[in-house]
């Protein structure tokens, strides 16, 4: 948010007489007004020979609070917006995306949660190579630990490719959908971050985008190492990042994939990465589990809104 | 002199144009379960703890389907208020599609029982009670406070719209920003006069904010919070923290029911880690948890509610299916 002097260009009701009466109170930006009550702002302004100028002042700050947060939507509008922009996009496995309802929703941060091998890049690449194809969109891929492989999407691809095409116009549909696929390698949080800034910025400012899906394997990797210690930084910095990817979802409708990794827990037993307080960030958690030498995995749900937990699917795409 | 006197001595109103008053400016609010127990009326606070899937967004569902029905539509009794209920999403997680797949629910059932399944009705009665429900999201602490301080006005403007006052205000969850509040930068630059920003001064403001509300909306407020650590492996570590008598880790007050092994581990599962000021502005606490023990009805997990504040020994057990929460009996 703005210091109060910024303000100044674009409203003239903000002038340095009214920036002096917010001074002496303490104020220098429209965050120390969101600290201060208004209705006490304004029976201190009653004192002074110019209060009417400085109570219109107080008003303006006001309509400029009003535009910071969220609009209001009531139910119809919430609806409307759910069944135009977010729709499911499928992961290109017809079991998983039959159990999943169509896939994954717009709007939605999925997490899949599971030890190492059990699938989860698979899961991955398989759905950014489902969606950059049939939905034609873009896939922007955050890639964490050197997991992204341009080779795997190329064999999705041909797996699903559509054999009444020519090859020529098969590698034609190849080079788009690898196009489509954007790759960023990221190796720290703070990077993550800037990413992710950047990303909602250019989203904001083009109208006509066609990203689709947010891809982050592995978050966890980059969460872990800053959480512990005495102090609430990592955790705070863990908090931002899963506010941004939430509102990367819902303000732009991208199906966001995040994936988190399995470490000892207690009695022997495996537990996810991230525990506890990252529960409350994403909408929907599903656990990828393989038996070891076996190439059929287990999809089950951990947390779904419309789901019950510990309904499965097996799939052997992988 | 004398009138002036008898003018001051005269009282103000009965005890019974008291009650009246204050029966139709702060109604009770009939909500459903598991919210059923306690006569809940407008102008109380009421906190619902949990761990993370326990419910609680369903609960707060559910109390705001029960505020936009109509009592009684075209001859069929729907048992609602017909008021607005507004709902602040701290956690951003809202699913719409779910809310409207249980108000559908909520309709249907109320029409069977009339025997009246008039699908044209619905759809208009859907409509209007969807209007009711209003909808913000916030994503983190400043947006919340600019959402409060421009609260009344927006509430003021739907009131005259929809003719119809708000009942119910719902936050999903209340310590959303807790990690990204305790993180605030501690030091204020350019005077000492100027407030800093922190976990504690930010919940003043937002208490002060809602206190404000209540005086000129009278609205029953609904605070989910997710209780600090999780059912599985809480347990344990609540074990160990028995065995350690480690005061430092848990406070006091919560461990005085060492006494009584599993009443402490009930009271450890949750650890209060919201500023003094909201837990005392809470009137009334409500715990939420799902139950270890396996259901005889089809394996559905079941839940159990528990009130803390005011404290009451029975608890109640319910379960969740597509068509809402239902109580066992």
């Amino acid at each position: 948010m703005a210091p109060l002097k910024s303000l100044e260009v674009n409203y003239s009701l903000i002038d340095s007489d009214f920036q002096q009466f917010c001074a002496s109170q303490g104020i220098f930006s429209v965050e120390d007004f969101l600290m201060h009550d208004l209705y006490v702002l304004v029976a201190l302004a009653e004192q002074y020979p110019t209060s009417d100028r400085l109570k219109e002042g107080i008003t303006q700050i006001l309509s400029i609070i009003e535009s910071q947060h969220q609009p209001w939507q009531n139910g119809l509008e919430l609806l409307e917006d759910s069944q135009n922009c977010k729709q499911f996009l499928p992961v290109g496995c017809q079991r998983i995306d039959a159990f999943l309802h169509g896939g994954l929703q717009q709007g939605f941060l999925t997490e899949l949660v599971g030890p190492s091998s059990s699938g989860k890049t698979q899961v991955c690449l398989l759905a950014a190579s489902s969606i950059a194809k049939t939905n034609l969109g873009k896939v922007m891929f955050i890639d964490t630990g050197n997991s992204f492989s341009a080779k795997r999407i190329v064999e999705f691809f041909n797996q699903n490719a559509d054999h009444a095409y020519s090859a020529v116009n098969d590698n034609k549909i190849l080079q788009q959908v690898l196009d489509n696929i954007i790759c960023r390698s990221v190796f720290d949080i703070f990077k993550l971050l800037d990413v992710l800034h950047e990303l909602l910025n250019n989203l904001n400012y083009q109208t006509g985008h066609n990203l689709k899906m947010l891809v982050v394997d592995s978050i966890s990797s980059l969460i872990t190492p800053v959480l512990g210690g005495n102090g609430a930084h990592g955790h705070a910095l863990m908090a931002t990042a899963g506010f941004l990817l939430k509102k990367l979802a819902h303000d732009h409708n991208l199906a966001v994939l995040i994936t988190n990794h399995m470490v000892a827990g207690e009695g022997g037993l495996t537990k996810p990465a991230l525990g506890e307080s990252w529960k409350s960030i994403p909408h929907v958690r599903l656990m990828v589990s393989r038996e070891p030498a076996s190439n059929i995995s287990t999809m089950s749900v951990l947390m779904h809104p419309a789901m019950a937990v510990g309904s499965r699917v097996e799939c052997g795409i992988l | 002199m004398a009138s002036a006197l008898k003018d001051w001595i005269k009282p103000d109103e009965t005890a019974k144009e008291m009650l009246t008053r204050v029966f139709t400016v702060r109604p009770f609010l009939p909500l459903p379960p598991p919210l059923h127990k306690l006569p809940l009326r407008a102008g109380n606070v009421v906190e619902i703890v949990g761990p993370s899937s326990s419910t609680k967004t369903h609960i707060l569902m559910q109390a705001a389907i029960s505020c936009i029905l109509p009592k009684e539509w075209k001859g069929v009794r729907y048992g609602g208020m017909e008021r607005l209920a507004a709902f602040v999403d701290l956690d951003c997680r809202f699913d719409i599609l779910r809310f409207s797949q249980l108000l559908k629910h909520q309709i249907a059932r109320a029409n069977s029982n009339d025997k009246k399944p008039q699908a044209e009705y619905d759809q208009e009665l859907f409509a209007a009670c969807m209007r009711r429900f209003l909808y913000i999201c916030c994503y983190d602490s400043f947006e919340f406070l600019a959402t409060l301080k421009t609260m009344n006005y927006q509430l003021q403007k739907e009131k005259e719209i929809q003719g119809v006052s708000v009942h119910l205000l719902m936050l999903d969850s209340i310590g959303a920003f807790y990690w990204m509040d305790r993180a605030l930068p501690a030091l204020s630059l350019g005077g000492i006069n100027r407030r800093s920003f922190s976990l504690q001064s930010v919940t003043e403001n937002v208490v002060q904010e809602i206190q404000k509300l209540l005086l000129v909306h009278p609205m029953l407020v609904l605070a989910s919070k997710r209780a600090s650590l999780g059912e599985k492996h809480s347990k344990t570590e609540a074990m160990r923290s028995l065995d350690d008598r480690n005061p430092r880790r848990w406070p006091t007050a919560e461990a005085s029911g060492l006494n009584n092994a599993s009443r402490g581990i009930q009271a450890l599962l949750y650890r209060e880690y919201m500023p003094l000021v909201w837990q005392s502005f809470v009137t009334h606490r409500v715990h939420v948890r799902p139950s270890d023990e396996n259901s005889k009805h089809q394996s559905q997990q079941i839940y159990l509610t528990e009130w803390l504040l005011p404290s009451i020994k029975s608890s109640d057990t319910f379960t969740v299916n597509d068509a809402g929460i239902f109580l066992i009996s």
